[in-house]
């Protein structure tokens, strides 16, 4: 019952075959796929961060490209500030010197005006005054005597209150 | 199976081969192998189902190297595996009317019990070197018989320990059935439930007992 022969080295044999067969055939596959499967998830952990980090960095480009903008954007108001309130400054500046040219004109038109109406008055005054004289006298004296008697009386006149008359 | 002890041999170059023994042992393989690929057939990067239950089993007995004999031992994963469930297939084949259990041979166990010593031993002087045979000479030379004692006793209890199990198991069937009149088969079917279970432990002893026997070879000596 108890015999051993050579059946013993068949079943080491067999054994061993089977322990060779079931490796190659279904523990190996199931190690691989362990295996790939664990990498698998490694890579796509260390993806996962590597784009993180990389979406962070955009994000921190972003923003300081934003930042940059605004600045830039307030440099440009600022910018164009300045040159209206320039522009403005410069048109007030021309409006005075405009106004101021245009009562410096109105001033010199009435001053000549003026002028003109006192030389108008003056000659007029002279014609009555010869005029009045010629009557009261009743007689035409000297012509140049006249001129010079009249022209005295004018120019008194103009010193005493012509020269105070406001225009 | 129907005398008990006699077994029907052939020879074949020279040699004496149990047939049935044989006969059983194929079966018993083709078992195991078609188990092995229905388990492992359509394996899928996202496991589904029975998939994850096979990843399950690899993973534990990895992490049972792992703990007993370090990382080293990986590749000792399929043996182990395999020695387990060719012990269990064998076992309950033995069962099944009109078969027999190649493990209820013992060339067989012992066959088994004598590959996992010489494997012991020969992982040992190749992880160990000449530290793996000083240390049967520790603490004192006079040890060497204990030790010596020990290391034949392994390959012995592992193949008679199987062996009797499945052998008794199957005997105690045979008698029941013919003590017993048909009409009466309660004693038989709980024998036979009970034979279940013996050849479930004594499967996971074997293959349990091991695979301590391999970690203490592969294992860092810095224990």
């Amino acid at each position: 019952m108890i015999e051993i022969n050579a059946t013993i080295l068949a079943q080491i044999l067999n054994f061993i075959i089977l322990v060779l067969f079931l490796r190659a055939v279904a523990y190996k596959p199931v190690c691989r796929l362990l295996e790939q499967r664990s990498q698998k998830i490694q890579g796509d952990l260390d993806k996962a961060e590597a784009d993180r980090r990389e979406a962070q960095q955009t994000l921190a480009q972003y923003r300081q490209t934003l930042q940059e903008a605004n600045v830039k954007a307030q440099e440009i108001i600022d910018n164009a500030e300045k040159t209206a309130r320039d522009a403005h400054d410069a048109k007030i500046l021309e409006t005075k010197r405009d106004v101021e040219q245009i009562k410096k004109t109105a001033q010199e038109e009435i001053q000549r005006e003026r002028n003109q109406a006192m030389e108008q008055m003056r000659s007029e005054v002279v014609a009555l005054s010869l005029l009045a004289a010629g009557k009261v006298l009743g007689k035409n004296i000297d012509n140049k005597e006249n001129d010079r008697l009249i022209n005295d009386f004018i120019n008194q006149l103009d010193k005493e209150k012509l020269g105070d008359l406001s225009c | 199976m129907h005398e008990i002890g006699v077994r029907e041999t052939v020879r074949f170059l020279g040699l004496t081969f149990n047939i049935e023994t044989l006969h059983m042992t194929w079966i018993t393989m083709l078992i195991v192998a078609v188990i092995a690929c229905l388990a492992v057939r359509n394996l899928q990067a996202v496991p589904r189902g029975w998939q994850n239950f096979i990843e399950m089993v690899v993973l534990w007995l990895h992490d049972q190297i792992d703990a007993m004999m370090g990382s080293r031992g990986r590749f000792l994963a399929p043996f182990i595996v395999t020695l387990f469930l060719f012990i269990l297939t064998s076992n309950l084949l033995g069962l099944v009317p009109t078969m027999a259990s190649p493990t209820n041979d013992l060339n067989t166990t012992l066959g088994l019990a004598l590959l996992v010593i010489v494997m012991v031993h020969a992982l040992g002087l190749y992880f160990k070197g000449t530290h793996y045979i000083a240390h049967f000479f520790q603490p004192v030379p006079v040890f060497v018989v204990i030790n010596a004692i020990e290391e034949i006793a392994k390959p012995i209890t592992l193949a008679f320990r199987l062996f009797g199990n499945i052998l008794a198991g199957e005997i105690l069937i045979i008698v029941l059935l013919k003590l017993m009149p048909i009409w009466m088969p309660i004693p038989s079917v709980l024998w036979l439930a009970f034979s279940i279970f013996i050849g479930g432990v004594q499967a996971v002893i074997f293959t349990m007992l091991s695979t301590a026997y391999l970690a203490n070879a592969i294992k860092e000596s810095n224990e």
